[in-house]
């Protein structure tokens, strides 16, 4: 989610040098394919500074593969046992009350055998990382209803907060619009809602009916300008606005295709909504993630992503943004953050998921309320 | 202010196990378990690092050298909230002077990390003493990258949770005067007239406020920024701002110069769906810009602006048809 979110690598991996100009006027699906199959036998080392998100790396390359119809080279037992030795589990069941959160961890620096002493926190278990864990799952098709759902969702109520957000780790961090979201989309593939209190939560992304008083004495999550950041006061933000469109949508407060039902009242305002997002795609093509920046990659996404969800992606400009994001194409496999750099994986994985959506041939299509194909989603 | 474990991670590294201070601790390795998924080419002093860290983290020893550990493992990896939440503890243990701790994370954040948890917890505990401090090095950042998306929620949070509003219009004042463009600039100066609790609020604010938009769209008006502001200084109140004779004045100015017109013909067709009804300069100024060829002119204003629209930004061609085929007919 950009440089601003935590997800981005911050160092580029090394490349070989570049001879040729790597501009090419198709997809090139075999070396995207190519470049996720190296990313699963090894990250270069840069990717050491993400270690603690590697069920969020290790989601961004299985479901990568899966959109690109190469799941083959994936060992799908392998990759099950490994997300489920990440999950946190309480000494016993008296643990269950205690007040953390039993999901899954981000990676082993943050797991600890349950018999160490000392900072009960030893259990790190992360939102992001419990949603990437179920996402994984999902995809290589592992039963779940051998998951203990139970566990994960009571003490998930531990991280809401009284204001209907959401904390990612129970020993506290800020809340933020990006936790809601992965908390409904827990909540979406367990097929239990007893993990989150739905209308605090969708408080939380509204707060007011968006209408100020003389003074205002309550944030409205909605913002001025129609768009959604990802904490109330917030600049307005494609990731924000994934966030809370796919959120309201996964807990049933609004329907499909919104716009075709505009006779509808809805809770936020759409046609301020609408405006707000198409005027995002730039006369490069791409998609901005706030007004007045340059086109990134990964807003194809969320923007594209979010105009799905309200029924509005016939509106895009879909050449222009296929032009953009052939610019962002790396020779070598992925997709850069701009134009003719090197690519990176969690740029590669929102391009390649943005080719989907724009029906490229070849491709899974893409479940755009939970990022993993339609395929992972309904189990079929 | 440098911390003593900053001016150490500068110098050219030692490997722990070469440190005499260390002799005692088995460094704990990491488990991946038979079939880890996406391993991670580690380098060995990241290695070596981690190990360490497991160690002391097991063994939940809170001394200083643990302190000088986690500021190593930090310095590998700013995102490790476990490093950072048994940080904490440590200082609390240790009693540790906060000051110097905010010195030490600033220099990480300068580095861009993207952890503000322990940021705000020592602020918390330093209290409104912090604020002017904070703020500070929110604008130290924010002068690198005035859209700094992290630098702007830290900002925000400090004045809501600190305080230190005096300043913060004139500072998005200064902002806006460098980059007019600066989204981030215009949303902080709406949370400031909005939440400030020295300014009277919106309702108090908006006449001048509006004048400022104002004039800042005339001097750019192809600039989104002021347009999507002077809508929300009447967030809520949609009558007024319909009714604001500022608001289709300064799209008829613009219609006029026939330059850079396109958010102002989207403003007017906002208006028109709002009940604006147009006046005789309005419908002159639309008229002016149809582009030859457009079809039939349209005596319903609306369709007409969005014919122009489907003409003048295409990339949204689509988005304008479907508008204009939305829009009730003319009475």
């Amino acid at each position: 989610m950009e440089s601003e979110w935590e997800w981005e690598p911050m160092d580029e991996p090394p490349s070989p040098p570049s001879d040729s100009n790597s501009q090419t006027h198709v997809f090139d699906k075999d070396r995207h394919v190519t470049y996720l199959e190296m990313m699963y036998q090894l990250l270069p080392w840069p990717y050491q500074n993400q270690e603690i998100n590697r069920l969020t790396l290790a989601y961004f390359v299985i479901s990568g593969l899966d959109l690109l119809s190469a799941l083959d080279c994936v060992d799908k037992e392998a990759v099950a046992s490994w997300v489920l030795s990440l999950q946190a589990h309480p000494k016993d069941n008296a643990e269950l009350n205690d007040g953390q959160f039993y999901g899954f961890q981000g990676s082993r620096t943050s797991q600890f055998p349950p018999e160490s002493s000392g900072d009960l926190s030893h259990n790190s278990s992360h939102l992001a990382s419990t949603y990437s864990a179920l996402s994984i799952l999902k995809i290589v098709g592992y039963n779940f209803s051998n998951i203990d759902s139970e566990r994960i969702l009571t003490s998930m109520r531990n991280l809401q907060q009284p204001d209907g957000s959401f904390m990612p780790l129970h020993t506290g961090a800020e809340t933020d619009l990006r936790f809601t979201y992965c908390a409904a989309a827990i909540c979406f593939m367990l097929e239990d809602w007893r993990g989150m209190d739905k209308e605090k939560a969708k408080e939380y992304i509204l707060n007011c009916q968006c209408t100020y008083t003389y003074i205002q004495l309550m944030p409205c999550f909605q913002s001025y300008d129609g768009g959604f950041g990802i904490k109330p006061g917030s600049e307005s933000h494609g990731g924000g606005i994934y966030c809370a469109v796919a959120s309201l949508r996964l807990m049933g407060f609004i329907g499909v295709d919104l716009l075709s039902n505009s006779a509808t009242p809805s809770i936020i305002n759409v046609p301020l909504l609408l405006s707000w997002i198409l005027q995002r795609q730039a006369t490069d093509g791409g998609f901005q993630g706030r007004p007045n920046k340059d086109s990134d990659t990964c807003y194809a996404f969320w923007i594209g992503a979010t105009l799905r969800i309200l029924g509005g992606h016939k509106f895009i400009d879909e050449k222009a943004l296929h032009g953009f994001l052939l610019t962002c194409q790396y020779e070598y496999g992925g997709f850069s953050k701009f134009p003719g750099e090197i690519a990176d994986l969690y740029h590669s994985y929102y391009g390649i998921t943005a080719f989907s959506l724009l029906g490229e041939s070849g491709m899974n299509p893409l479940c755009v309320e939970l990022g993993i194909t339609d395929r992972a989603a309904t189990g079929i | 202010m440098e911390s003593d474990e900053d001016k150490e991670a500068q110098r050219p590294r030692i490997p722990l196990s070469q440190r005499p201070e260390w002799s005692d601790v088995t460094p704990l390795p990491q488990d991946d378990g038979p079939n880890p998924v996406v391993p991670i080419a580690y380098k060995p002093d990241f290695v070596e690092t981690m190990d360490y860290f497991r160690a002391v983290y097991q063994a939940d020893e809170r001394s200083s050298r643990a302190l000088s550990l986690t500021a190593e493992a930090i310095h590998f990896n700013a995102a490790n909230y476990t490093v950072w939440h048994f940080r904490r503890l440590i200082l609390e243990a240790l009693d540790a002077d906060l000051q110097v701790e905010l010195g030490f994370i600033e220099n990480i954040a300068s580095g861009n990390s993207k952890n503000y948890q322990i940021w705000r917890w020592v602020a918390e505990k330093l209290g409104t003493d912090a604020a002017s401090k904070e703020l500070e090095f929110t604008k130290k950042i924010l002068s690198i990258d005035a859209k700094h998306y992290h630098a702007w929620s830290h900002r925000q949070w400090v004045l809501l949770t600190l305080g230190g509003w005096k300043n913060e219009l004139d500072y998005c004042w200064e902002l806006l005067k460098d980059d007019i463009f600066n989204n981030s600039a215009w949303n902080q100066r709406y949370f400031v007239v909005t939440r400030s609790p020295l300014l009277g609020g919106l309702e108090a604010m908006r006449d001048s406020e509006v004048s400022y938009t104002v004039e800042s769209i005339l001097a750019h008006p192809e600039n989104e920024s002021p347009w999507r502001y002077l809508r929300g200084l009447y967030k809520g109140n949609t009558q007024s701002w319909v009714n604001d004779h500022q608001v289709f004045s300064v799209c008829l100015k613009v219609l006029n110069a026939k330059s850079n017109y396109v958010f102002a013909l989207s403003m007017l067709l906002d208006l028109l769906c709002h009940g604006l009804q147009p006046s005789q300069e309005v419908r002159d100024a639309v008229e002016a810009l149809e582009v030859s060829g457009t079809g039939q002119s349209d005596s319903d204003l609306g369709k007409t602006v969005c014919s122009i629209l489907e003409q003048v930004d295409p990339i949204r061609a689509n988005y304008w048809k479907w508008h204009k085929s939305k829009l009730p007919h003319a009475a």
